[in-house]
């Protein structure tokens, strides 16, 4: 574990030196090529003045809500298209159809529908992860082994039960990993609609380093975004999906 | 109380043979097992056997390894006794109340929808179980006895016929009728504790009860209590099934009703939850139907044996096992049980073979 921390923070280190020696060397102008420093100062006064925090924030309270709005109606069309043949027969196609679709691909349409506006933030947002959410909860109570609804029903379990007794429980490892794709599908198709959007989240930051050319602000704007995909994706949803398949014995 | 009372019979010579006119009713002795009626003894034998024979099988049958009848007889408390006076044969037969089956299969029939037709699984099977009887349900692999344990769980439903529970129509689950699998039905995502729990929070029974009752039960299979918080992949396989055992004993059921629970274990561990069953059973009075495909643990554990047959799946012969309780391993009796009941199937198993050997032939 040790070895292995040392290996990854002497590759950042290397890595760092190498851009500071480029940057140094000035073998490309500045605008093209920012150094480690500039960037690193430019980080320190977007947390300062705040406007980086107000873009994440923003960005934040984008996804959080249309995530939310996603992770509700996902479930429940999931949860019915995995039971229900008929809906799995029709609906089921649908979604499958959509989900082959790249989720930057709604933005156009977005557009179209609300405007360049908060809402068309939010469908993004919503059409992005909706899909992957929907077919995680499908697979997982597709693959609920028809021996647990048998056991439960033995037991007295009927109808809603049966839902949130078994098959919600043990098609969690599915849903939880829909929920981590539908969040990453998520971020990334948020933060493309902002680089349209002046609304003043991490994506509009990003092309407002392009219109000043402050490449500074370019790079760093992008390490924010990398970072807090990186601590969702890999601090909050590994976690909990590591946990749920070591406790569900599928580790 | 159960109050005893006889049928008498008389017969004289030849008239003897009126026995077979007897309406067929089982037997329960005080246990509450059921008991051979003297018409199984003589159904075999009243052809070939003379009056005095036939009575002489009836109160101390020593069987020949054709008839494949377990020995029994009138002195072991069955409730039925034969006196002989002048020539004049007199049968009383113990009438006893509240004789109400606790399961009856009736005429039932089972098809399954395949992609070439239909596939019949079960075919017109006949079967009365009474309160307190350890029936083992014996037959080769895809005979249907899953099947018809599902059907008698209230799990599926039959294609054709009916399924009473002590006197009301099966038409799904019910908690009074509990399944143990064969393996895997242990919910992973809960704890031992929790598993066995599962079903009283359906039944909504009061926290502390329950907790109550799922230690009893988790004792009373013999898990030890360091497991009692392991979630159920830390678990040994013995121990899983122990869990489930405990997990359906807790509902409390009348009958429990059991897949092949035992066949996934090792030899010592089966030894071990036969053994336990064996005491469960007679401590808790329950009505078990238990199936399996090893004759040994059938001639161990059943009062009765129903041996399945294959093509169509359908009751092949019933084995009475009366052997005492509780019965070890290595009991020559059991031994013998087996034996007989092992010849019978591997004719059937030869004879499907047979069949299979002359359909062949007539195809080329
Ligand atoms: N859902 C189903 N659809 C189609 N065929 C089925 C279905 N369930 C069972 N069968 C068939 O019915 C027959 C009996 O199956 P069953 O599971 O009852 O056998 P079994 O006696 O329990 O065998 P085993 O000892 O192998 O468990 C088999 O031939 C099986 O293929
Ligand atoms: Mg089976």
């Amino acid at each position: 574990m040790s070895k292995r921390l040392i290996k990854l923070v002497l590759f950042y280190i290397i890595l760092i030196g190498v851009w500071q020696c480029l940057a140094f060397l000035k073998v490309w102008p500045e605008y093209i090529f920012p150094s480690p420093l500039g960037v690193l100062k430019t980080l320190v006064t977007g947390f300062e003045d705040k406007t980086f925090i107000i873009g994440i924030l923003i960005s934040m309270k984008r996804i959080l809500i249309g995530y939310g709005i996603s992770i509700v109606l996902g479930l429940l069309i999931g949860l019915l298209i995995g039971r229900i043949k008929t809906l799995n027969e029709t609906l089921g196609t649908l979604v499958l159809g959509f989900q082959a679709l790249p989720s930057i691909c709604w933005l156009p349409l977005a557009l179209l529908w609300f405007g360049l506006s908060e809402t068309a933030m939010q469908a993004i947002v919503i059409l992005g992860s909706l899909f992957s959410i929907i077919i995680g909860a499908d697979t997982g109570v597709k693959n609920v082994p028809p021996i647990y609804i048998r056991a439960a029903r033995t037991m007295g379990a009927r109808g809603l039960q049966l839902y949130t007794k078994v098959i919600i429980p043990a098609a969690l490892p599915s849903i939880i990993s829909g929920f981590k794709q539908g969040w990453s599908f998520a971020w990334r198709s948020l933060m493309a609609a902002e680089l349209l959007y002046v609304g003043l989240g991490l994506g509009h930051l990003l092309m407002m380093g392009r219109e000043l050319n402050d490449m500074n602000q370019v790079i760093a704007v992008m390490i924010v975004i990398i970072v807090i995909g990186v601590v969702v994706d890999r601090l909050i949803f590994a976690k909990i999906e590591n946990k749920v398949r070591e406790r569900w014995g599928l580790a | 109380m159960i109050k005893r009372e006889y049928e008498q019979f008389q017969f004289q010579g030849e008239e003897l043979k009126k026995l077979a006119e007897i309406k067929p009713h089982k037997l329960i002795d005080l246990r509450g097992a059921v008991c051979p009626h003297p018409l199984n003894v003589i159904r075999d034998t009243i052809s070939s056997l003379n009056d005095k024979e036939i009575l002489q099988a009836i109160c101390d049958h020593e069987p020949t390894a054709k008839e494949n009848v377990p020995r029994f007889s009138a002195r072991r408390g069955y409730p039925f006794g034969i006196i002989e006076q002048n020539g004049l044969w007199q049968i009383f037969i113990q009438k006893i109340e509240k004789a109400q089956p606790r399961l009856q299969v009736v005429n039932v029939s089972k098809a399954f929808k395949t992609s070439d037709g239909n596939f019949t699984a079960l075919n017109e099977v006949n079967l009365t179980i009474h309160q307190g009887e350890f029936v083992c349900l014996l037959g080769p692999s895809g005979c249907g006895k899953t099947t018809l344990l599902n059907l008698i769980a209230g799990l599926d439903k039959p294609t054709k016929g009916e399924i009473w529970s002590n006197g009301n129509r099966v038409t799904g689950p019910g908690s009074d009728r509990v399944v143990v699998f064969q393996e895997g039905a242990l919910f992973p995502w809960l704890t031992v504790m929790q598993n066995v729990e599962f079903g009283l929070k359906i039944l909504k029974v009061d926290g502390k009860i329950r907790k109550a009752l799922a230690l009893d039960y988790l004792k009373l299979v013999g898990l030890d209590e360091k497991f009692h918080n392991s979630f159920i992949h830390q678990l040994s396989g013995g121990m899983k099934q122990r869990v489930a055992i405990a997990r359906a004993l807790a509902m409390e059921p009348s009958v429990l009703l059991m897949d092949e629970p035992f066949a996934a274990l090792d030899v010592y561990t089966r030894e071990t939850l036969q053994e336990e069953l064996q005491n469960i059973w007679s401590e808790s009075h329950k009505t078990i139907v238990f199936v399996t495909h090893n004759v040994q643990e059938a001639a161990l554990l059943g009062d009765r044996v129903i041996v399945f047959g294959k093509n169509p799946g359908r009751i092949k012969s019933e084995y009475e096992i009366d052997i005492e309780r509780p019965r070890k391993i290595d009991n020559p009796e059991v031994f013998l049980n087996t034996k007989w009941i092992t010849n019978d199937l591997r004719e059937e198993i030869e004879g499907s073979e047979y069949e299979d050997e002359v359909r062949g032939v007539a195809q080329r």
